[in-house]
C-alpha cells in the first residue's frame, strides 16, 4: 500500500474513532450525576429561575436533538459556548493547547534526551557501577509520584535554592517566537523591527519557568524509555546480525548505534507515541502543581463543574491528538521498518 | 439549658390559649449547657418538626417570650428558636485565609471581596493569585467569588461595604426609602466609564433591570440576589433611580452594596455575549488592560476614577488551584497576595520573610442540616443531642487550627438580627447520651454526607463530628464522601425527599442580615430547607414585613 492510501485510510478510521469519543462522551453526559444547571445556578435558586437557565443552555431539548444540534454545530467548526464561561468552548480549549503541547513535548525532550544514553550505556556495560545506577534510576523514576516529585523540586530548587520559579507560564514558546517570526515577515526594511533581545528574553523566560515541569512531567518518563532502551539493547546486541557484524570486523561503534539502537528504537517510538498522547491529555497534576494553564486543568475544571461543552472539546482535542500522532508513529514505524511497511 | 420542657410549656400554651403565652416575661437567656436531666421524656410536635422538653427549667422556650418590637428583635427570635429547636448541628464560621506580603498594606474584608482600590503596596503593582479565575467578565453573568473579585475592580456598585460591613456610598450618593417597596438613589455626577462618557442615571436603572428582568438582554444568575426587586427607573428629572420591590424588602439597601455592578446601557446594547465576556467598561478604579480567558486579568489604574486615582497602576489576578503552589509563589514573592491558605500550610507562610497571614472572619457559615421529616431527625431531642456530643471547640482549634469562630445559630455575628445571647452548645456527651435515651430513638445508624474540597477542611470537620457521635450509646455514624455538584442537586431539586438525611454544607451571606440566611435555609418554602416550623416562618416573616434600619 503506499504512503497516501495508507494516509487516507488511516485518517478515515481515526474520523472514526473521534466520532465514538464524541458521542460516548455526550451519552456519558446523561447518564452522569449532577445537573450542570446547579453548577450555574446559585444555591438558591427558584425552580423558576433554574428553569430559565436550562432553556437558555439548550438543556431541555430532548438527548437526540441535543446530540443533533451538537454534531451539525460541529461540522460547521462550533463545539458550543462554556456553560460556565459564556465563551466559545473552541477559544477556550484551543487557547489551552499551546501550553499542553509545549509541556509535552518538553518532557519528552527531557526523556529522550536522558534515557537513551543512560540505557545504552546500562546495556553496554552491563553490571557494571553506570548500568546499577541507571536501572536504580529508573526504578526510582518509575516508583515515584509525579505529584511528590513536583512539590518537591519546587521546595528544593525553587523555594530554598531560587534557583526556578515555583510556577506559572508568564510567556508562550510561540509568543517568543513572535518577535522573529513577524520581522521575517514584515522584512528586514519594513516598520516591524527585528527584536533579538525581546525575543532571548521571553524564551529565557520560557526555559526558566518550564524547567521543573518538564523534568517532573519527564522524569517517569526518562525512566521507563531507559528501561526499554536498556533490555531493547541487551536483546540486539545478543542477535546474531551483531555477532556477524562484528566478525566483520565493523566498528563497534556502528554496531551499537548504526544497528542495534536503531533496532531498539522501533518498540521505542511506539511507547514514544502512545506516552505523548497520553501527555496531551494526562499532564493533569503537573499542570495544578505548577499552575500550568493546560488541558488537563481545564477538562479537570469543566469535570468538576459539569461544564460539558468544555469537556466534549477537550476531548475532541485530545482525541485527535491521539489518532494524529498514532498515525505519525505508524509512519514513522513504516521508514524505520520498511518490512513492517504500511499495511 | 432545659432540653424537653419547651414542649410541655408550648403544649400547655396550646391549650391555655394566648394568655399563656403573655405571662412569659422571663429575657432572652444564654443557652449555657447545664441544666436539669429531665424526667417527661415528651418530645416532638410531630410535623412542625419543633418543640423540646425537658423538665428542668432555667431558661425560656423562645414561643413563650413576649413579642419583639422591631425587625432585628423578629429576628434574634427566630435565631434562638433555630438554636433551641436545633435543626442543625451547628459547627463553624469559616474565616477567608488570606496571605500576603508584607510590604503590601492592606486590610481584608469580611464580605470575601478582594478590592484593590483600599490596597498600598511598596511598588506600582500588585499580584493576586486565587483558586479560580473568573468565568466570564460580564458582571451579571456569575455567581462565583473569584470572579465578582476580578470585575468589581472595573465596575463600581450603587452601595459599597465597609471592610467591617457597614454600608457606605459609592455611584449613588444618597439613598432614602419613598415608601414601601419604593426606594430612591440618588446618582453621582461627574462619574465616568473607562471609554470616557459619563455615567447616566438610566445607565443604573438598565443595570438593575438586566439582574433583575429577564426580558433585559440577559438571564442573570443574579435574579436572586436582588431578591424582590422588581425594576428601576429614573427619576427626579433624570438626577435619580428608583427602585421598585414587591414588598416592603427591608434589606434593599443591604443588597445594592452587595451586588449589581452597574454597566453602560449603549456599551452593553451594542456588544454580543462574547464580547461583554471579554471587554469591560466600567466606572471602577481599574480597566482592563489584558484579558487572557481562564489564565490572567490584568488591569492598569483609571486615573480619572470619580475616588481619584488608585495608588499604584497595574493589577494582576492570576490563579492556581493547588494550595501549595499559591503558598510557595507567596513566599518566593511571585505574588502579593493568595487566597484560602489551608491551616496546615499557615506555617509555612509565618516562617517566610517577607510574608503573613491575613485572616478574616467570612460570611460563610458551616453545619450539618438534618432533616425534620426523617428518622431520628424528627425528634428534637435527637437532634439537640448532637449538638452536644460534638466537641466543637476542639474542632475549631484542631481541625482548622483557629482559622474559625463556633457558631450557635444560623446568623452570624456583625449580622442583623444576630443573638448575643447565645452560646455555642457545650461539649457534653453524657447529656447526649441522655437526650437519645429519652428520645424517641434510643439506636441509630447515621450517615454524614459531606463535600470534599468544596470548604475549608470540609471532610476533616465531618469525620471529626462524626467520629464524636459515633463515640455516643447506641448511635454509630460514618462519612460518606459525596461530589459536591450531587449533593447541591439533590438539596435543591425542592424536593426535600431527595436530600439526605444528614448533611454538611456551607452556606455564604455577603448581605449581612439574618433573613439571607434563615428564608433560603429554614423556613418551610427555602431553597434549601431541611425544616420546617409554622412558627418560626411566622417569625421570620414578621421581620420581612418591618423596615430595615438603613
Amino acid at each position: 500500500m503506499s504512503l497516501g492510501r495508507f494516509l487516507v485510510r488511516r485518517t478515515l478510521q481515526g474520523l472514526l474513532v473521534v466520532w465514538g469519543v464524541i458521542t460516548v462522551v455526550f451519552v456519558l453526559r446523561f447518564l452522569s450525576p449532577g445537573d450542570p444547571v446547579t453548577f450555574v445556578a446559585p444555591l438558591d435558586a427558584s425552580p423558576e429561575l433554574r428553569q430559565r437557565i436550562a432553556a437558555d443552555l439548550g438543556l431541555n431539548k430532548p438527548m437526540h436533538v441535543q446530540y443533533a444540534d451538537y454534531l451539525a454545530g460541529l461540522l460547521q467548526g462550533d463545539m458550543g459556548y462554556s456553560y460556565q464561561r459564556g465563551l466559545p468552548a473552541n477559544d477556550i480549549v484551543l487557547s489551552r493547547v499551546p501550553a499542553t503541547v509545549e509541556l509535552a513535548v518538553a518532557s519528552s525532550i527531557v526523556a529522550i534526551v536522558l534515557s537513551i544514553p543512560l540505557g545504552v550505556v546500562a546495556a553496554t556495560r552491563r553490571h557494571s557501577p553506570a548500568d546499577y545506577g541507571a536501572t536504580l534510576f529508573s526504578l526510582v523514576g518509575i516508583s515515584t509520584p509525579n505529584f511528590w516529585l513536583g512539590i518537591m523540586l519546587v521546595l528544593f530548587l525553587s523555594v530554598q535554592l531560587d534557583l526556578f520559579p515555583t510556577s506559572q507560564r508568564p510567556v508562550g514558546f510561540l509568543e517568543a517566537w513572535t518577535h522573529l517570526i513577524r520581522f521575517k515577515l514584515a522584512g528586514p526594511s519594513l516598520s516591524v523591527p527585528l527584536d533579538a533581545g525581546a525575543f532571548a528574553d521571553d524564551m529565557g523566560t520560557w526555559l526558566w519557568h518550564i524547567t521543573l515541569p518538564a523534568v517532573t512531567l519527564g522524569t517517569y518518563f526518562t525512566a521507563l524509555i531507559t528501561r526499554l532502551t536498556r533490555s531493547g539493547m541487551l536483546d540486539e546486541l545478543g542477535k546474531e546480525y551483531v555477532t556477524a557484524a562484528r566478525a566483520k570486523g565493523l566498528p563497534e561503534t556502528l554496531v551499537r548505534y548504526r544497528h542495534a539502537l536503531r533496532n531498539t528504537l522501533i518498540p521505542i517510538l511506539t511507547v514514544l507515541g502512545l506516552q505523548l498522547g497520553t501527555l496531551i491529555g494526562g499532564a493533569v497534576i503537573t499542570e495544578a502543581v505548577f499552575a500550568w494553564p493546560g488541558l488537563g486543568s481545564l477538562l479537570i475544571d469543566a469535570i468538576n463543574s459539569r461544564d460539558w461543552p468544555i469537556i466534549q472539546a477537550a476531548l475532541i482535542v485530545i482525541g485527535v491528538s491521539f489518532v494524529v500522532i498514532n498515525v505519525a508513529v505508524d509512519v514513522v514505524y513504516g521508514y524505520l521498518n520498511p518490512q513492517v511497511g504500511y499495511e | 439549658m432545659s432540653d424537653d420542657h419547651w414542649f410541655d410549656r408550648r403544649s400547655f400554651l396550646k391549650h391555655g390559649g394566648a394568655a399563656g403565652a403573655s405571662v412569659a416575661t422571663v429575657a432572652l437567656a444564654g443557652c449555657s449547657g447545664d441544666g436539669g436531666d429531665g424526667d417527661d421524656g415528651n418530645n416532638t410536635d410531630g410535623e412542625n418538626g419543633g418543640g423540646v422538653g425537658n423538665g428542668v427549667d432555667e431558661e425560656e422556650n423562645w414561643q413563650d417570650l413576649d413579642e419583639p418590637s422591631n425587625r432585628a428583635g423578629y429576628l434574634q427570635r427566630a435565631n434562638l428558636a433555630a438554636h433551641q429547636e436545633a435543626p442543625w448541628i451547628f459547627l463553624n464560621r469559616q474565616y477567608s485565609n488570606y496571605g500576603k506580603r508584607t510590604s503590601l498594606d492592606w486590610e481584608p474584608r469580611s464580605d470575601e471581596l478582594i478590592w484593590a482600590y483600599t490596597m498600598a503596596p511598596e511598588g506600582s503593582s500588585v499580584t493576586v493569585t486565587q483558586g479560580k479565575m473568573d468565568t466570564g467578565l460580564d458582571p451579571h453573568n456569575h455567581r462565583e467569588t473569584p470572579t465578582d473579585n476580578i470585575v468589581t475592580q472595573a465596575y463600581d456598585r450603587l452601595l459599597m461595604r465597609t471592610s467591617d460591613g457597614s454600608i457606605e456610598a459609592a455611584l449613588a450618593e444618597d439613598w432614602e426609602r419613598i415608601e414601601p417597596g419604593h426606594v430612591r438613589f440618588h446618582i453621582r455626577e461627574g462619574v465616568t466609564f473607562h471609554n470616557g462618557d459619563e455615567l447616566q442615571p438610566s445607565d443604573v436603572a438598565f443595570s438593575i433591570n438586566r439582574v433583575v428582568d429577564p426580558e433585559v438582554s440577559l438571564e442573570s444568575p443574579q435574579n436572586d440576589q436582588l431578591a424582590g426587586v422588581t425594576g428601576a427607573e429614573v427619576a427626579d428629572e433624570g438626577n435619580a433611580v428608583d427602585v421598585f420591590s414587591d414588598g416592603i424588602n427591608p434589606v434593599i439597601f443591604s443588597l445594592f452594596a452587595s451586588y449589581c455592578n452597574i454597566v453602560q446601557q449603549d456599551w452593553i446594547e451594542s456588544r454580543n455575549s462574547e464580547e461583554i465576556n471579554r471587554n469591560m467598561n466600567g466606572t471602577g478604579a481599574f480597566q482592563l488592560s489584558n484579558y487572557e480567558a481562564s489564565v490572567e486579568v490584568s488591569f492598569e489604574a483609571y486615573e480619572d476614577h470619580w475616588r481619584g486615582a488608585p495608588d499604584f497602576d497595574s493589577l494582576v489576578f492570576r490563579a492556581a488551584g493547588e494550595d501549595s503552589t499559591r503558598v510557595n509563589q507567596l513566599v518566593q514573592g511571585e505574588t502579593d497576595i493568595i487566597v484560602n491558605v489551608p491551616p496546615q500550610q499557615v506555617s509555612s507562610v509565618q516562617d517566610a520573610s517577607g510574608a503573613e497571614m491575613a485572616p478574616v472572619p467570612s460570611t460563610r457559615i458551616i453545619y450539618n442540616g438534618m432533616r425534620y421529616d426523617v428518622e431520628p431527625f424528627d425528634d428534637p431531642l435527637f437532634r439537640r443531642a448532637m449538638n452536644y456530643a460534638i466537641d466543637l471547640e476542639t474542632i475549631v482549634q484542631d481541625t482548622l487550627q483557629s482559622f474559625a469562630d463556633q457558631t450557635a445559630q444560623p446568623t452570624l455575628e456583625g449580622f442583623v438580627g444576630y443573638n448575643e445571647d447565645l452560646d455555642p452548645y457545650p461539649y457534653d456527651p453524657e447529656r447526649a447520651n441522655q437526650l437519645i435515651e429519652k428520645s424517641q430513638y434510643d439506636e441509630a445508624d447515621l450517615v454524614l454526607h459531606t463535600p470534599v474540597g468544596r470548604y475549608l477542611n470540609d471532610l476533616e470537620i465531618a469525620q471529626a463530628t462524626a467520629g464524636y457521635i459515633d463515640d455516643l450509646d447506641n448511635v454509630s455514624a460514618e462519612v460518606n464522601q459525596v461530589e459536591f455538584g450531587e449533593l447541591a442537586g439533590k438539596l435543591t431539586d425542592g424536593d426535600i425527599e431527595t436530600s439526605p438525611d444528614w448533611y454538611l454544607i456551607g452556606w455564604g451571606n455577603a448581605v449581612f442580615d439574618a433573613s439571607q440566611t434563615l428564608i433560603p435555609l429554614l423556613t418551610s418554602d427555602g431553597a434549601l430547607t431541611s425544616w420546617k416550623n409554622d412558627e418560626f416562618d411566622q417569625l421570620v416573616n414578621e421581620a420581612q414585613g418591618l423596615p430595615g434600619s438603613q
